[in-house]
């Protein structure tokens, strides 16, 4: 038996085999890895976005934290922060003393992110009370600061004279936080 | 010579079935080529969005890493600043039980607060007093008490107190070091 195909219809099957493999080749070989590949990129994307979503809250939480603080520690901060002045000091504190005499701040030593200074303090009381006083007003001035042993009280007439020595604490310059 | 009635029509490759079979694979081909585009681009924006999370994500951890120090920062002012408090605040409350502990009997001409000890100088009306109103309290807060007496000349006695602790165990091992 004869089968009588034309030969347009062979070119016909021809060109159809050759679009379907071109098909096949095309999506398996690049479509497919293209489409694995595009849905790792999302799932990776996803992930990202997850994880950013949660350095934003913890950025957000933690900035926080620092703003209360600040706020909380505000006097702390500024009184680190503050350069101390001999005269500043003697004009803010002579109401306690009937003589106050400082000598000049000098630095002992750098400890961690504070810088340690001394100064030497010289001064007359009418009464103990006074330097209790003192004491106290210390706790609430614009620097900190820290009276140091020896202290010693001599009795003058109707007064005492005092000298003591002050440490003064300040923020190191070379690590001060940015504001 | 004629075979035929008919003119001879003009033959075309684009027999209606070709045309049947190229349009449906240039519709499949189009779509597919649509798809692998749309991939290669979404990859592509995908690709551009993670390296700008991760570029953000970076510049939030350098910050986070900032703040977190700016909060070390100011967490140690805080401990530093409140011991000296507390320290200014002990001393002050010592200084005061110190001057409630001498008898009005006695006078103080010097005081001196070392860093481990008390001396005192003073004049006491006799030995007695000084022993029992101002001798007895302080060695009851130093562990080692010192007394030396000398005349005042007006009846009364000068006295020297000198009063010390030992020193604690934390302060031996600093020096040891």
């Amino acid at each position: 038996m004869k089968i009588n195909v034309s030969r347009q219809s062979v070119y016909l099957l021809a060109l159809s085999i050759f679009l379907l493999i071109f098909v096949f080749v095309f999506s398996f070989a690049i479509l497919i890895p293209e489409g694995k590949e595009y849905r790792k990129q999302r799932m990776q994307l996803r992930k990202e976005s997850i994880e950013l979503r949660e350095y934003n809250d913890f950025r957000d939480e933690t900035f926080h934290m620092l703003k209360n603080l600040q706020s909380e520690n505000r006097h702390i901060i500024m009184a680190f922060d503050n350069t101390f002045k001999v005269e500043k000091f003697q004009q803010k504190y002579k109401e306690y003393f009937s003589a106050l005499k400082l000598t000049k701040l000098s630095k002992i030593k750098d400890e961690n992110d504070f810088s340690l200074y001394e100064v030497n303090s010289t001064s007359k009381i009418d009464s103990p009370v006074s330097f209790y006083n003192f004491l106290e007003a210390l706790n609430k001035s614009n620097w900190i600061i820290s009276i140091e042993f020896p202290i010693n009280f001599t009795r003058e007439n109707d007064l005492i004279s005092s000298s003591f020595t002050m440490k003064v604490h300040k923020i190191n310059k070379m690590v001060k936080p940015k504001e | 010579m004629m075979y035929s009635y008919i003119k001879p029509r003009k033959k075309s490759v684009f027999t209606p079935e070709v045309k049947l079979v190229v349009t449906f694979f240039s519709i499949t081909i189009f779509m597919l080529l649509s798809t692998y585009s749309f991939l290669l681009y979404k990859d592509y924006s995908y690709k551009n969005d993670i390296a700008l999370s991760v570029d953000k994500k970076n510049e939030l951890d350098i910050e986070i890493t900032d703040i977190k120090e700016q909060i070390r920062r100011i967490e140690s002012q805080k401990v530093v600043a409140h011991k000296i408090y507390t320290q200014n605040s002990v001393l002050k409350e010592s200084i005061q039980n110190l001057f409630d502990l001498v008898p009005q009997r006695i006078t103080l001409s010097k005081a001196e607060l070392l860093d481990n000890g008390l001396i005192l100088y003073g004049i006491t009306p006799n030995k007695d007093v000084y022993n029992f109103m101002l001798q007895a309290p302080l060695r009851s807060i130093f562990h080692k008490t010192y007394s030396s007496f000398y005349p005042a000349g007006n009846g009364w006695i000068r006295f020297v107190s000198t009063n010390y602790m030992k020193p604690k165990k934390k302060e031996i091992l600093n020096d040891e070091d």
